[in-house]
């Protein structure tokens, strides 16, 4: 079948070519927008999305992984003795001042966890390995913090708070837009850390002792035992440990993810730009057809007074439209992943494009082009067969 | 007309009629204005005739062949085509019954500039229900009957006028219409190509069963007519205007 559609649209290079653009715009916009969104997402529940734990047990007062109020040790004890726990570990997350050795401070998160545990590690480590963290005053910290810590190499040292701490080890792309850099020690060094006050670190300092009950940790990590069902067992937990709440990991997750999302308002801001990028796409499509459909409108009259029903205009433009979704989202999507890698390796900043996120687009751009059809159609609708006959 | 008479023994008896026009008036009406168009037109065109639709600018035609292909409705007055009534049809009924039934041709030949002269035949094929290869097939054999074999990949913008008006032609025929209405298929043409078309025109009235009716205000095809309609001020008339030439062998209506 002779496709009037692909030809006609094809006919006008350079029109044809800027309407490409401006539907790539449009797919690169919405992409990029919800990529940041998505991406900004899953970094404010990074450390509990890559957690073993099936429950986090946090304080009542609890707002989101770095709002809490700290819990004694002895409540881990306890929840061991919870029926249904199969394992339960100490997780400290608090805020310290980085120091490098340029006298320089950078804010930093501490996350303490046991080496020899289960439930929590560092999941991509790129240089060295945990074990070393049970030395004292020992960390590791993210590849993409480098520049941000001033540090290159392990074996490196600063200070947090008034204490050193020497780098043993890299991981790879754990970072949080919504926190400051990474810092991962044993739950001794953190504590050390974070219990530290902001002075100059002393010369040979004493080994971080081991923890008591009454030191204060952030929140408990859960297994629960296999076949346990988890919603009695928050309840048991929380019964059993007093001024605390427990959490599925699914539940803390969105936890931190609702609470960023309306506190920062990105989900709005993003939202919005991704609106922005299918109207400004609806516009250039629109205007490309309606623009097209003028200039072939002698043609569809002739088609109309040959016998041509108005569904098969319709269709010749509808076609015209899919050709234009398609050869705009292709290129346009190709260049979001590109940006997008771009973005992780230089930035450490995520544009998550899932495959439900470029299913969607795709969707949005085909009904973008469709609607700009349906506008450019209605000139069609009205056209008098009877313009064939006026030369 | 002697050159158009067929053997005795192939004479029509009873010719069939391919239009009866009857009764038609054409009243335009914007805002207050209104303007008389046709009035009271009586007309019957023979089976495989080619007749011409003859006047002074304004005086009807192209409202009458509009009117007479389908495309516009009439105030008042039937149209019956190859036998059935079409002043009373939907439009999506009026559309399937020029799609099945009428070739049109146009003053500005009205070629999709996108395709190549093929893919133009083609394409009325495909509206047709006419397919993938049998499309392909036919559309090089109507062109090889409009003497444009080694044209069908040239595109609309590579031909000459004539040669345009031949495609338009081939996609007129394409799916074997019993009826073309053709509107001033010469008018764009230089007389060696205007003679050109208006005799393939005619071959193929005759040797396709087609009934042809032709627009013009070109006096040099007159005589390959079998008659000639005279419109003026939107009657038809009796004799041609003093101003209009007769022709030799046609009849006037």
């Amino acid at each position: 079948m002779v496709s009037l559609a692909r030809k006609n649209l094809f006919q006008d290079l350079p029109r044809f070519v800027v309407a490409q653009a401006g539907i790539m715009f449009a797919v690169s916009l919405v992409t990029i927008q919800t990529g940041i969104f998505n991406g900004f997402t899953r970094s404010t529940s990074l450390l509990i999305d890559n957690s073993n734990a099936d429950i986090w047990v946090a304080s009542e007062d609890m707002r989101y992984l770095d709002l809490t109020l700290p819990m004694p040790l002895e409540r881990v004890t306890q929840a061991q003795q919870v029926k249904g726990v199969n394992r339960a570990e100490a997780l400290i997350v608090g805020g310290a001042v980085w120091r490098r050795p340029s006298g320089e401070i950078t804010p930093v998160r501490v996350v303490g966890f046991n080496p020899d545990g289960q439930l929590f590690k560092p999941w991509d480590i790129s240089q060295g390995n945990l074990s070393q963290l049970k030395q004292p005053y020992t960390v590791m910290l993210d590849d993409s913090d480098k520049d941000g810590l001033k540090v290159e190499r392990p074996g490196e040292a600063a200070e947090i708070g008034s204490f050193p701490a020497r780098v043993v080890g890299f991981t790879k792309g754990i970072r949080s837009v919504v926190s400051s850099a990474f810092v991962f020690a044993s739950l001794e060094n953190a504590y050390a850390y974070d219990n530290s006050p902001l002075a100059s670190a002393p010369d040979n300092p004493p080994r971080p002792p081991g923890l008591t009950a009454t030191d204060r940790i952030t929140y408990i990590l859960i297994r629960a035992q296999p076949g346990t069902d988890l919603q009695d067992l928050q309840q048991r937990l929380e019964a059993a440990l007093p001024e605390t709440r427990a959490y599925t990991r699914e539940e803390m997750a969105r936890l931190n993810q609702v609470y960023w999302q309306k506190s920062t308002g990105v989900g709005f801001i993003l939202g919005l730009g991704a609106v922005v990028g299918v109207v400004v796409g609806l516009v250039i499509v629109g205007q490309i057809l309606y623009a097209s459909v003028s200039d072939h409108l002698k043609e569809f009259g002739t088609l109309k007074a040959m016998g041509s029903s108005d569904w098969f205009i319709y269709g010749v433009i509808i076609k015209q439209a899919l050709w234009m979704a398609v050869l705009g989202y292709l290129p346009g999507m190709a260049l979001c992943f590109a940006l997008g890698a771009w973005t992780l390796e230089a930035q450490a900043i995520e544009i998550l494009i899932s495959p439900i996120t470029a299913t969607g687009v795709f969707g949005i751009t085909i009904v973008m082009c469709i609607g700009a059809a349906v506008f450019a159609i209605q000139k069609v609708t009205h056209l008098d067969p009877a313009i064939v006959f006026k030369a | 007309m002697d050159k158009l008479t067929p053997p005795v023994e192939l004479q029509r008896i009873t010719p069939a009629k391919a239009v009866v026009a009857s009764g038609i008036e054409m009243i335009f009406q914007s805002g207050a204005e209104r303007f008389q168009a046709l009035r009271g037109i009586e007309l019957e065109i023979f089976s495989d005739d080619l007749e011409l639709l003859m006047g002074p600018s304004g005086s009807g035609k192209t409202t009458l062949l509009s009117i007479l292909s389908g495309i516009l409705t009439p105030t008042a007055g039937t149209v019956e085509l190859l036998g059935q009534e079409i002043t009373g049809l939907s439009r999506g009924k009026l559309a399937k019954f020029r799609l099945k039934n009428i070739g049109f041709i146009f003053q500005d030949f009205n070629l999709f500039p996108a395709l190549t002269a093929q893919e133009n035949v083609e394409a009325v094929l495909n509206l047709k229900g006419i397919r993938r290869q049998a499309a392909k097939h036919q559309a090089q054999q109507l062109l090889e009957q409009v003497g444009l074999a080694d044209k069908v990949k040239s595109l609309p913008r590579d031909l000459s006028g004539g040669q345009k008006q031949r495609v338009a032609i081939a996609r007129a025929l394409a799916g074997s219409p019993r009826l073309i209405m053709a509107d001033e298929p010469t008018a764009a043409l230089d007389s060696q190509n205007g003679h050109a078309v208006i005799e393939l025109l005619r071959k193929l009235a005759k040797e396709e069963d087609c009934t042809v009716l032709m627009v013009t205000h070109d006096p040099r095809i007159m005589d390959v007519a079998d008659r000639i309609v005279y419109l003026e001020d939107g009657m038809i008339s009796p004799q041609a205007p003093h101003f209009f030439p007769v022709a030799d062998g046609a009849s006037s209506s």
